[in-house]
């Protein structure tokens, strides 16, 4: 019987892409978790602070 | 489990599925009437072996501890476990497919383990389903498990129908399946390492996954 | 009120209701009637095809008028607001359950009688002498897909898109009673004799019990708050 290597390689391939695949959206959820979390503990701007005038009170 | 765990974990399942893939292409003979097209047995048993019973034996577990004790760690481990099951599954599908076409000649066929597996495949999509469709974390995870109870308890009956359903359907000379010629010892010998290698992987995977899954409940939080 | 009490109640209120509106049985009617023509149509040229594939026709019938009439099982409970009523019901839930799934039963048989009958006058199916085998094996396949129709459309009551999830949870569990009963009923159709497929009925009866003892002790999670 032929050797068949083709499809001995070719299963092999698919059973990496797969679980290389579910590795990967492993990964990506883990790296948005950590910048989602690094977001979280910046301290929050204090926002715009309008240079005021100062118009005396008539 | 800790982070150094699971990296240790991982680079054991490397480890081993390495040695492996020596002993299943480097010390495990060419096989007598198939050839080395053989060689998919390695991968395909294993994973066929790991995502059917391991991977159900954890959800069916899983779920009968969150039933009872509510433990939102038996609940991650559930559904990492179907996650880990459906990707072998699928593997063990494909794997199982593309070895027939040169042995049997066709992509498939119907015989006693592809299908079984591939009804397992589809009862740990559902289980996935099911809780990707419920929004309100708790009743997912109570939902889950009672499918992830009544899935694996389905498994014995699955087993029994199909393969009642295939030796009683067709002449015993189309029940070519794979390993019906395991003989020699370092075929034996490849097939355990490679499924200790598949265990690992299992293990390393839904770790991996239990971790993301606390890391995201308690970034929400 | 016993446990007996509370599901027989349940029960009756569902046969109140539907023997008033008739709306469930009148669309079932309609449709065993449409699926009638769609299998003559989809195999009917050749009839010898047709005699052969008759067992697994008249299942495929059963399931579908099943996923139809079990999957609405707690619409009038979801639609008319009284969830909570199910919810807060003293006592153990799986009396719900049971009384839910009497009603099935019920609902499911006379869809499954009335299929029978078309196909045995539309179809010619020769039921003489093994009705009571046929009834048995009908009896033992619908349990089981009631028992987990009954389960799954409390679960799905209140998800988005149950009419996608229903079927996709019931027919994977459904397979080994799907080769079961299409088996038995095509021993029974061909004179076989239940004898030949004592291990089929011996895993319908274990599917049977495996079901609904899950299901009754896994409802009360269902229909927790």
């Amino acid at each position: 019987m032929p050797d068949n290597w083709g499809y001995v390689v070719a299963a092999y391939a698919v059973a990496a892409v797969f679980l290389g695949a579910y590795w990967r959206y492993l990964a990506r959820r883990a790296r948005q978790l950590d910048a989602y979390s690094l977001r979280r503990r910046r301290p929050p701007s204090m926002g715009h602070r309008e240079p005021r005038a100062h118009v005396p009170a008539p | 489990m800790r982070r150094t765990t699971i990296r240790v974990l991982g680079w054991l399942t490397v480890l081993a599925l390495l040695l492996g893939l020596v002993w299943g292409f480097g010390v495990a003979p060419r096989e007598v009437t198939q050839g080395n097209v053989q060689r998919i047995m390695y991968l395909h048993v294993p994973s066929a072996i790991v995502g059917e019973y391991v991977g159900f034996g954890v959800l069916f577990l899983a779920s009968i501890a969150y039933l009872l004790t509510r433990s939102e760690r038996a609940d991650r481990l559930a559904r990492a476990s179907a996650e880990v099951a459906v990707v072998l599954l699928a593997i063990t599908i494909v794997s199982g497919s593309i070895w027939g076409k040169p042995t049997w000649g066709t992509w498939w066929t119907w015989d006693a383990r592809l299908t079984t597996v591939t009804i397992l495949f589809v009862m740990g999509l559902a289980y996935l389903l099911l809780r990707g469709m419920i929004e309100d974390g708790e009743r997912a995870a109570r939902f889950g498990a009672v499918l992830g109870i009544l899935a694996p308890l389905n498994v014995p009956l699955v087993h029994f129908s199909v393969y009642w359903w295939r030796t009683l359907h067709q002449p015993p000379s189309l029940l070519k399946p794979g390993p019906s010629m395991i003989s020699g010892d370092a075929i034996k010998d490849a097939l355990y390492i490679n499924l200790a290698a598949f265990v690992l992987l299992y293990a390393y995977l839904v770790a991996t996954r239990v971790r993301l899954l606390r890391r995201e409940v308690e970034a929400l939080a | 009120m016993s446990f007996g009490r509370r599901a027989y109640v349940v029960l009756w209120k569902d046969v109140l209701i539907e023997c008033r509106s008739k709306e469930a049985l009148n669309a079932l009617v309609f449709f065993s009637l449409l699926l009638l023509f769609l299998f003559q149509f989809a195999l009917g040229g050749d009839r010898d095809h047709l005699t052969a594939a008759l067992p697994g026709l008249l299942w495929l019938g059963f399931i579908l008028a099943g996923l139809l009439a079990l999957g609405r099982s707690f619409l009038i409970e979801r639609e008319n607001d009284c969830w909570e009523g199910l919810l807060l019901a003293p006592g153990d839930k799986s009396a719900i359950y049971l009384g839910k799934l009497a009603g099935n039963l019920l609902l499911m048989f006379a869809v499954e009688a009335l299929v029978l009958l078309l196909f045995v006058v539309f179809f010619n199916v020769d039921v003489a002498g093994v009705l009571p085998a046929l009834v048995a094996v009908i009896g033992l396949g619908t349990v089981g897909l009631a028992a987990l129709g009954t389960l799954f459309a409390g679960m799905t009551a209140h998800v988005r898109a149950r009419e996608l999830l229903f079927p996709v949870l019931v027919l994977p569990l459904q397979v080994p009673l799907l080769l079961g009963t299409v088996r038995a009923t095509e021993a029974v159709l061909s004179r076989e004799g239940l004898a030949a497929v004592g291990h089929w009925l011996a895993l319908l009866g274990a599917a049977d019990v495996i079901f609904l003892v899950a299901g009754f002790l896994t409802f009360e999670f269902i229909l927790e708050g």
